[in-house]
Formats: structure tokens, sequence, C-alpha cells
């Protein structure tokens, strides 16, 4: 064990804040330039313009049905509409019908899992 | 005639060569210590998978002759992997993988509250100076303060092996007494106004930014402080495993298989250190003392300055969130929810707390690499 650079705790301990501090100082600055660059980010909304004359708001078209395969209970269609819904995704599902799980992509899909 | 002496002979040996001819007073009151704090781990639930092995293989390691560290075996291997700094990376990688950086990447500022709450680390190091420690030994204890047993245990085996069970018990073991050591403090230094304050909904954080700031993270830490890369860059990988999306089979093992089974063998390597020799002498309770001021100073400053950080915003922040800045990573969150909750229902604090808790565990491996620069 190499000779201490002080034995003075308050000398000791007033280094090691000020070097946590800074270090963890310049990460928020990292996080935030991070942020800055990042390009997936979601455009902010423009500011709303000067309020405009109302329009009578248009009467909403009514949803079409998904089309659901026979076979496929309410109970699911409505956990994976549910589902959905909590991934935040704003779209509408078309339809739900069961993946075509053949002989061939099933055996691709263990090759690709690289088990061996 | 013979066959009697023979049989008597025998027995002799058998009972010269067994750990009842060795055994001592000081075993005996360190299979008991060994005991009690088994049965705050099943009865008590007390951080059972930590202190479960930790107190099993302080039973074990003070068991006269059994030879463990004469040659090479599985005891002597897990040994290894303590004292060669190999386990706590590990745990760190698992650590990683289980955590989730959103809360600090959407609150930055969070971080100056993980920064705040290592003042616990340099108050106990400043007390154990005073006691007659030496300043290596001393920056080993006030580790404790920091919440975080991998980073305590590895400052300790670089800076004082010699203390290494000590230290690691009395972490592991403020760790899990966390919700009962913290609410006096948070209650003692906060208004029910305060504790009252409902903080607002954090932004969502992309993709882009979870994988980006652990990448960012290790290059800069590593490259400023050395001698935590392995620590930090473990801890860093492990999110990377979490938030890279394409590495779901890792990160599940980091975060299960790969972090129980280091688990076990680093609490029942740190259990195996407590030998009566080594734990049975006045500095394990001046240590343990110690550990619990780090904890509470470190409570303490988190607090403190998110009290400031309160007055500052205008009375947005919450400063329960910043007692979380003792890393102990779910627990002080938890802690922070339970006394927001209990000052106000419906008060949802723990995704707040989790930023500065994240922040915690950086600022205690930017400590102990600090300290280890200074005095190593």
């Amino acid at each position: 064990m190499g000779h201490p650079v002080t034995t003075n705790p308050l000398i000791i301990m007033l280094i090691n804040m000020t070097v946590v501090f800074i270090v963890l100082i310049c990460l928020m600055y990292m996080i935030k330039l991070i942020h800055i660059v990042d390009p997936t980010k979601p455009k902010e909304e423009p500011a709303p313009a000067a309020p405009a004359a109302p329009v009578p708001a248009p009467v909403p078209e009514p949803e079409p049905e998904p089309v659901v395969e026979e076979g496929i209970p309410a109970e699911v269609v409505a956990a994976i509409a549910a589902a959905v819904a909590s991934c935040g995704a704003s779209g509408e599902i078309r339809a739900i019908r069961p993946v075509n799980r053949d002989g061939w992509k099933q055996s691709g899909r263990m090759g690709g899992l690289n088990l061996g | 005639m013979e066959l009697f002496n023979a049989f008597v002979v025998s027995l002799q040996s058998v009972w010269n060569d067994s750990g009842f001819a060795a055994f001592t007073a000081g075993n005996g009151i360190m299979i008991l210590v060994g005991l009690a704090l088994l049965y705050l781990a099943i009865v008590k639930e007390f951080e059972p998978l930590l202190l479960g092995p930790i107190a099993f293989g302080c039973v074990l390691a003070n068991l006269p002759c059994t030879g463990f560290f004469d040659e090479m075996g599985v005891m002597m291997a897990i040994h290894y992997g303590i004292a060669n700094e190999i386990f706590p990376p590990l745990i760190f990688l698992g650590i990683g993988a289980m955590t989730d950086f959103g809360p600090l990447l959407a609150r930055p500022y969070t971080l100056l509250l993980g920064a705040a709450a290592q003042i616990g680390v340099f108050v106990a190091l400043a007390g154990a100076m005073i006691m007659g420690f030496t300043v290596q030994e001393a920056a080993a204890i006030g580790i404790i303060g920091g919440a975080d047993g991998p980073t305590s245990i590895y400052l300790s085996i670089k800076l004082a092996p010699h203390l290494l069970g000590a230290i690691a018990v009395a972490a592991y073991s403020y760790m899990s007494l966390v919700p009962l050591i913290q609410p006096p403090v948070m209650m003692l230094l906060t208004s029910k106004k305060e504790r009252e304050i409902a903080m607002e909904q954090l932004r969502p954080v992309t993709r882009f930014e979870r994988v980006v700031f652990p990448i960012v993270a290790t290059i800069f830490i590593s490259l400023l402080l050395p001698s935590i890369a392995a620590l930090l860059g473990c801890l860093m990988l492990g999110n990377l495993f979490r938030e890279s999306g394409v590495m779901d089979r890792l990160s599940d093992t980091a975060q299960n298989a790969l972090c129980n089974m280091v688990t076990i063998f680093l609490a029942t390597g740190t259990g195996m250190t407590m030998s009566a020799e080594d734990f049975l002498v006045p500095q394990t309770l001046m240590i343990i003392g110690l550990g619990l001021v780090a904890f509470i100073g470190g409570t303490a400053g988190g607090l403190i300055l998110g009290k400031i950080m309160s007055k500052f915003s205008g009375g947005k922040i919450n400063p329960l969130i910043g007692s979380a800045g003792v890393s102990a990573v779910p627990m002080a969150a938890r802690v922070s929810q339970m006394v927001g909750m209990k000052a106000k229902p419906g008060n949802y604090l723990l995704m707040h707390a989790m930023g500065p808790n994240v922040a915690g565990v950086i600022g205690t491996a930017v400590a102990a690499g600090t300290m280890l620069a200074m005095l190593k």
C-alpha cells in the first residue's frame, strides 16, 4: 500500500465531496446533452396560435370493428386490445388472427435461438 | 484386552482430530452470532437472501479443523472470488440489469441528491480516525454509509482486508434495517407540509437516452477513476443488457441466474470471514457503531439537500426523495414512498425516489474510487 495523499479527515472529506459533486454534475449535463441530441425524441407540439373562430366539431366517424378470425374468444380480443393500449399505441386494431406456425417457420425460429 | 486398547486409542484419535477438541469459547460465541443472524434472516425476514448465507458462512467459519483454507476446494475458491474482487463487480452486473435508470434520466438533477447523501461516508471516516483507525481503515469503514454492500466489500478488500467481515456484516445489516433507521431521521428533518408534496409526473425517456447513458457514463467515469472501472463498468453493462432491447437473454441471466449464484458465493464467503479471532475484537463494535453514524449521516445529507431543492423549486420537490440517495436499491426508495404515503395517502414517490437511489449507487462508487486514488 502506497503513502496516502493526506490523513486529515476534513481535507479528505472536502476533496471527496467536491469530486463526487463534480462527477455527478458532469453526468447531469451529459444526460441533458443526450436528451438534446436525441434524434428519436418526439417533436414538441408548436405553441397554439391565436384563437381562431370556433369551428363546429366534426362528428366522429364510428370506428370500424376489428376483423377477428373465427375461434378467437372475446376475452383474448379484449386482452390484446388492452395490451396495445397500455403500450401507448395511437393506432387502431384492424384485425386479429392467429399466426400460421407451420413446421418450417418453427424450425427456423428454433435455429435462430442458437442454443447448441 | 488388545481389542479394547485399540478401540480406546481409535476413539481418542477421532476425538483429537475432531472439531470438539479444538473448539473455543470464541467459536461458540460466533456460532451464536451466526444463529442470531439466521433468526433475523429467516424469522424476521431482514434481507434473507443476503443475511442467510452470511449467517451460515459465519457458523461454518467457526467450526474448527475444517481446513477450508488449507488447500484449494470450494470454500477457498469462494474466498478467492472475494479476495480478488471478482464477486462485487458481478453483483453490480445484476444490479445494473435489474435497475431502471429512467427516473434518473428524466430528472438528472436528482444526481445531486445522490452526491449529498455521501456526506455520511466522510462523517464516519472522521469518526473512525478519531477512534484510532488508520486512514485506510477509516475509509473502508466510512463507505458503509453509502449503503452499498458490493462497494463496501470492494473498498475494504483494497484498503483494509482484515476488517472485511465486520464491514460487510455492518453494511448488509444496516441495509436490511433501512426501513427502521431512516424514517425517524426523515420525520425529524422534514415538516408534514414538505412530506405531503406531490411531485409532477416524470417525462417519458426514449430508448436512445437509455442506451447511450450507460455507455457515456462508463467511458467518462472510468477514464476519471480507473480503479472503479470494473464496478461501474459492470453496473452499466448490466443496464445496457436491459435497455438495448436486443440482449434480453443476457439481461435475464445477469439479473436472475448469475446474480443469484454470485450472491450465494459473495454472502457465504463474507460470512466465512467472520472467524472468532478476526471478529471478536473491540474494533468490530466500533465499526458497527460507526456504520450506524454513517447511515444516519447519509440519510440526513440527502434530506437536507432535498429540502434546499424543494425551497428553490417552489415546493415542487418532495425532500423525502433525498433520503433515497443512500444507494440501498430499491429499499431506500421504498422507504421514501412509505413515509410519503403515510403523510398523504395516494402520494406515490417511488419512481421519483428511484432517481436519487440510482444516483446514490453511482455516487458511492465515485466516492470509493476517489478514496482509492487518494489513500491506496
